[in-house]
């Protein structure tokens, strides 16, 4: 099963090269055909790959730190911490989103510290975090922080039309330069979350029997916020608002290998990837020549298995 | 022979802004022997046994593990000396009863591929506990009896010398009660390991532990042998109720039963 992935992967890569308004023959490749296979879709493959791996990966490092099923970045309100953080560094010209990504990338990533430190106060009791509380106290500060956006635009002047262009989101408009971020920061994130999954499986049997078992909880739960922030605000900053990549896809995983988040976060990494690229691939073809905003798509599968998932859960959703 | 202390409790007290939560409290264990932590709600059962596990530092007083300051450990050193079974945690996810079980081998390497001494020491730990027929079974699947047993194999997959439970029989009927503390006891007679054990049944402890400690709103109120501390008068002064001591079966034990549960 697990020697299927890399060519799964590669198939995957494949079709999403292979769309687009110009039909390529990746057989004989001309000039024209390599500018655009290397400047144009390569990085915008890879941009879906990456941010959907790291979409995904936030959403399992959530649930595994709220000990919940239902959760991930979009639920919780730090997408929005993130999109506000972007509109900030956008309206207050701090950087323009082509010229400076990384700007955006930082403010983004200071959005969604800040949007997840609000949740954990509010949703936190003693004991841990139900589900219940969870869900509202996301579903309230991301509506919060939404108007707060909302706000932004209304300031925005002459920069209104680089903040839509930015929230429409998707990956129309990938290159290289923002590919390069992604590529370097969420890779690497998901590295550090497989290193430490051994501490994350300790602590699914609750704080303490992971303390009394050696694990340094306030510690691990911190290295893991921080990563599941990270990987939201570089996928807000390259694609805008995508939606339940996060939710469904390591709970499909989980369904079939199993909890240990040491399996659970590369399966979870490459399926994201590849479900967001056959998710951007669908978005440019169903309504060709005009394109879908790849969020809908995901929002069109995600939202049925999300109310699925909440109908049928047994455990404590308290 | 020696009689080896595996735990010493020297005077630990324990407060948040001035109010005590614990008192003075001092106590010993020897290798082998099954306490049993009495008294009511809220008298500071689990705060206790939060701080010989090292989890809260105490205000005053010193806790010694194996003859070492419980405060000069490393989490993980002290991880496979002491090991905890908490009250049962609600899992939201699908572990396997194995899955669980090995958790408990985290101090002993954590990252990496399973060892030889870990794949052994989850074997016998389900075995032990008579959990192996639920190996390949899924945690939330079982019945709250199994998933104590499986939640106590996962403290001794730690293999540490001292394993403290939070109130083991909560929720369980009368059977697995009994079951889980015969389990306990053998351990202790077999093996050596020093248990102690928060009990809200009085029956229970009268049988299975060795000596009792009384707690009431954060002070000692007894400890020592069971047969000695447990009594008519002690149990009203703990718990409030009027109860009747019985001479049981085997010399020493004695049953309590309710006098007059209720007044017509």
């Amino acid at each position: 099963m697990y020697r299927l992935l890399p060519a799964a992967v590669f198939a995957v890569i494949l079709i999403g090269l292979s769309i687009g308004p110009v039909p390529i023959s990746f057989l004989q490749l001309s000039a024209t055909d390599k500018a655009i296979l290397f400047n144009l879709r390569l990085p915008r493959v890879l941009s879906a790959f990456l941010v959907g791996g790291g979409l995904a990966l936030a959403g399992a490092i959530f649930q595994g730190l709220f000990r919940n099923p239902i959760a991930d970045s979009y639920l919780l309100g730090v997408s929005s911490g993130a999109s506000l953080g972007a509109a900030a560094a956008i309206v207050f010209k701090i950087a323009s989103p082509l010229a400076s990504f990384a700007a955006v990338s930082v403010f983004a990533f200071g959005g969604s510290v800040a949007a997840l430190a609000l949740v954990f106060y509010f949703a936190h009791r003693q004991g841990g975090f139900s589900v219940f509380r969870l869900l509202l106290s996301g579903l309230g500060v991301g509506l919060f922080l939404s108007s707060l956006v909302a706000i932004f635009m209304l300031m925005a002047g002459e920069e209104l039309k680089a903040l839509i262009f930015f929230f429409l989101g998707g990956f129309s408009s990938s290159s290289w330069d923002t590919t390069w971020v992604s590529l370097g920061c969420i890779p690497l994130a998901g590295l550090i979350a497989c290193y430490f999954a051994p501490e994350l499986n300790v602590l699914l049997l609750g704080e303490e029997t992971a303390q009394s078992s050696g694990v340094r909880t306030g510690r691990i739960q911190l290295i893991f916020a921080i990563l599941a922030a990270l990987l939201t605000s570089i996928s807000v900053a390259v694609a805008g608002l995508i939606g339940f990549v996060g939710l469904i896809v390591p709970h499909m995983i989980r369904l079939i290998f199993g909890a240990d988040h040491r399996t659970l976060f590369p399966l979870t990494f490459f399926s994201g990837g590849m479900f967001l690229v056959l998710c951007d691939a669908a978005a440019r073809t169903v309504m060709a020549p005009a394109e879908l905003p790849v969020g809908i798509v995901t929002s069109l599968v995600g939202v049925p298995i999300f109310l699925y998932l909440i109908r049928n859960e047994t455990g404590d959703l308290g | 022979m020696t009689v080896t202390s595996a735990l010493e409790v020297h005077s630990i007290s324990f407060g948040y802004n001035g109010g005590k939560l614990l008192k003075e409290i001092s106590l010993s264990a020897t290798a082998g022997e099954l306490i049993a932590l009495i008294g009511p709600n809220g008298s500071g059962k689990t705060t206790l046994l939060k701080i010989i596990l090292g989890l809260l530092p105490p205000s005053s007083g010193e806790v010694t593990l194996l003859g070492q300051p419980l405060a000069t450990y490393h989490p993980r050193t002290r991880a496979k000396a002491i090991a905890y079974v908490s009250q049962q945690p609600a899992l939201s996810f699908p572990l396997t009863v194995r899955e669980l079980v090995s958790l408990g081998r985290y101090p002993h390497g954590g990252r990496g591929a399973e060892s030889t001494a870990d794949t052994l020491s989850i074997a016998g730990a389900l075995e032990r506990t008579a959990a192996k027929d639920l190996t390949d079974r899924r945690f939330n699947s079982l019945s709250g009896g199994e998933k104590q047993k499986v939640l106590i194999a996962r403290a001794l997959a730690q293999s540490a010398q001292v394993i403290l439970l939070d109130e083991p029989t909560l929720h369980l009927d009368l059977q697995f009660q009994l079951q889980i503390l015969s389990a306990l006891k053998r351990l202790c007679l077999d093996e050596g390991i020093t248990v102690i054990t928060v009990l809200h049944d009085v029956n229970l402890a009268s049988l299975f532990a060795d000596r009792a400690l009384l707690l009431s709103r954060g002070e000692l109120r007894g400890f020592g042998p069971v047969a000695e501390v447990m009594d008519e008068k002690s149990i009203k002064d703990l718990l409030g109720v009027d109860m009747k001591a019985i001479a049981g079966e085997t010399a020493g034990t004695r049953y309590f039963v309710p006098r007059q549960p209720f007044s017509r």
